[in-house]
């Protein structure tokens, strides 16, 4: 066993027995080597499910929302992505900061549990990382009450332009409008509209969400046109708040590359309203969330 | 036993193509499902498909009728086509148990639904036998032969040199009559039914899940869920469904589209009543039907054991440790 994962078990289990958190919300190992899956733990002799190794990508934040009003303390494990979806949170009212206990864990990346299931486990040492570890610019969690671990130095190397967050999007931008639909077309194609993105998701965090409501805004038809439509509105509703968690595209099932379409939203905001990333903190507004005299209006 | 070379089942298959409409399980932008054979289409047999066959009996979305109005007249429309004669080839054993499970839905116990009548009814499957069993793979816990599939019309069998096949049904007799041209005599034997490694234990299960509506475990099972529709779109025995409509010029189209147990909007009623509030009645939902309603409304399990949710499911709520788990507590 790790080190770190003897330390989890260790925080959670004095975290419960003191009653400083009523819940802690971590990781266990899944049905195979190369899942680990989020575990709810509330009971001290439970601790021992708790795990940290190569597969802990789930971001564990949203389930925050499943009683966002609730006045329960917290304790949760967070990568860089998971202390950001946190922010996320906790900027848009949806969870109190103070009802969390947050304890940071500097990431090396995760594993591609995709890529494990394919290769086997004699490869489990060269795996690939992830797709959204790959691109990650945040490694170190962002916000913490506690660190288990040492900082990677990760970030530093991401800062230096080595990590490209805009990954694909030239690719994207230099197709034609044709080109750029047929593209889209055709991976919206096979989205079956499990809204498991949506549902994955820490900025989508509507208490009602607008393809809940019937047929006001999407009809339920599922149709090459219709599928594209729900990409979009939901790219634009997350824009500019999207921590580029990568968690959408890697939750579906139908593989589609979400992240590139939030990232050429990303890019956009950073080339129109100047450096931004979404959940470094809580007070930042963001950029489409707000007016600045300075802001460009060149289609005024 | 009659079979078809595997060098020649291109050959095959391009014949069975001209006569009917023909769907194999396929590699297309970038997932496995049923597809419209054509001879570019090289057939993916290594492993069962991501999408399962239902879609051919049960599209996620069919336009059902539309109807105008003009002043007091209505004028509708049927819009479900009737089907073609359809072939499937290469359907799964679990897949095939499955199919017989929307069968007993969607034809049993005195109704029949027209639009899945119309395209089941003209459907001729052949099946195909695992060699080999996934890790996510469990048939064999859930009533499933992976070598065998009774309910399907034609069975074949991968072997060394090609595919040996034999007829169940008297359609499937006709239909090795009929290309009996492009089959021969191949002199390999039956292969062995794979075992699956990943198990459930079923037995007693129906009974102790009688008793366990109310239970706290419904609670813990469920904390893990996201709620989206991944499992349920997944599974080849998930048959719910909701009718909308849109209108598109003067026209209203009634349409019938996949629907999700796991949804907040499923059981949301007129005046904002929810009886299933919460993902932990949502995933009771689930479970429940598929392991005691199912069987005792049609005694079969409503899971097959194909593994779909199992290997897609974001979180990995994993249906044999579920089961698992609801056997270890006490009822
Ligand atoms: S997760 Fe993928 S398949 Fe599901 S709704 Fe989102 S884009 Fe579509
Ligand atoms: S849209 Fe995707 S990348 Fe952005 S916050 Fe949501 S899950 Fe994360
Ligand atoms: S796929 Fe998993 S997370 Fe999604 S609804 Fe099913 S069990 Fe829940
Ligand atoms: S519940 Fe899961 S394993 Fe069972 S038939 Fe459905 S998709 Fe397959
Ligand atoms: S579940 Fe059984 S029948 Fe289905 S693909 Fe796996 S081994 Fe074959």
């Amino acid at each position: 066993m790790n080190q770190i994962t003897q330390e989890m078990r260790n925080l959670a289990k004095q975290l419960l027995e003191e009653e400083k958190v009523q819940l802690v919300m971590g990781w266990e190992k899944g049905s195979f080597w190369y899942n680990s899956t989020p575990v709810f733990v509330s009971k001290v002799e439970d601790v021992d499910k708790l795990i940290w190794d190569e597969f802990c990508a789930a971001n564990l934040a949203t389930y925050l929302l499943d009683d966002r009003f609730s006045d329960e303390k917290i304790a949760l494990f967070v990568k860089g992505c998971d202390s950001r979806a946190v922010n996320r949170l906790v900027q848009d009212k949806q969870v109190k900061r103070e009802n969390l206990y947050l304890i940071g864990i500097p990431c090396p990346g995760m594993k591609s549990a995709k890529a494990a299931k394919e290769l086997g486990q004699e490869t489990k040492e060269e795996l690939p990382l992830e797709d959204k570890c790959i691109y990650c610019t945040h490694h170190n969690p962002l916000v913490y009450d506690i660190l288990l671990g040492e900082e990677v130095a990760l970030d530093d190397i991401a800062a230096t332009a080595e990590v490209s967050r805009f990954e694909g999007v030239e690719e994207i931008e230099a197709m034609t409008p044709d080109e750029r639909y047929a593209y889209w077309q055709d991976h919206y194609s096979r989205c079956i509209r499990c809204y498991a993105c949506r549902n994955v998701c820490p900025a989508c965090n509507c208490t009602e969400c607008c393809f809940d409501l019937g047929q006001t805004w999407l009809e339920r038809d599922v149709t090459p046109t219709g599928n594209q439509v729900y990409g979009i509105i939901r790219a634009f509703h997350v824009a500019g708040r999207c921590i580029e968690c990568g968690e959408c595209e890697r939750v579906c099932p139908m593989d589609i590359p979400i992240m590139k379409l939030n990232r050429k939203i990303a890019k956009d905001i950073e080339e129109l309203y100047g450096p931004y990333e979404a959940g470094l903190d809580t007070e930042t507004p963001p950029p489409l969330g707000h007016y600045k005299t300075e802001d460009p209006d060149e289609f005024m | 036993m009659k079979g078809i070379k595997k060098s020649q089942l291109s050959n095959f298959l391009q014949q069975v193509s001209a006569k009917y409409s023909l769907y194999v399980p396929a590699q297309v932008d970038g997932v496995t499902r049923f597809q419209k054979y054509s001879s570019e289409r090289e057939p993916f047999l290594t492993a069962n498909t991501q999408l399962s066959p239902k879609e051919l009996f049960f599209p996620q979305t069919e336009q059902l009728y539309c109807y105008e109005t003009h002043k007091q007249e209505v004028k509708v429309e049927e819009l479900a086509a009737s089907s073609e004669p359809q072939v499937l080839f290469g359907v799964r054993p679990c897949d095939m148990q499955a199919i017989g499970v929307l069968d007993d839905v969607f034809l049993g116990k005195g109704y029949e639904d027209v639009y899945y009548r119309a395209k089941r009814a003209n459907t001729l499957i052949i099946a195909l036998a695992c060699s080999q069993a996934e890790a996510t793979c469990f048939c064999d816990s859930m009533g499933v032969d992976p070598a065998f599939a009774p309910q399907a019309d034609l069975m074949m069998y991968e072997t060394e040199d090609g595919y040996l096949i034999e007829a169940l049904s008297d359609q499937g007799k006709d239909f090795l009559q009929e290309f009996s041209s492009a089959l021969e005599e191949l002199r390999s034997e039956k292969p062995q039914a794979p075992a699956c490694e990943l198990k459930a234990e079923t037995d007693g299960l129906v009974e102790k899940l009688q008793k366990m509506f109310e239970h706290s475990v419904w609670a813990e099972l469920s904390r893990k869920c996201i709620n989206c529709g991944t499992c349920t779109y997944l599974c080849p025995t998930c048959h719910c469904f909701d009718i909308e409509s849109k209108t598109r010029g003067g026209k209203e189209v009634k349409f019938r589209c996949w629907d999700s147990c796991m949804y907040k909007e499923y059981t949301l009623m007129a005046g904002g009543h929810n009886p299933r509030p919460t993902k932990k009645e949502r995933v009771r939902q689930r479970f429940l039907h598929k392991l005691q309603y199912m069987p005792e409304r049609y005694g079969k399990w409503g899971c097959v054991g194909c593994g779909r949710c199992i290997d897609k499911c974001p979180v990995n709520l994993d249906i044999t440790k579920v089961i698992r788990e609801l056997r270890e507590v006490e009822a």
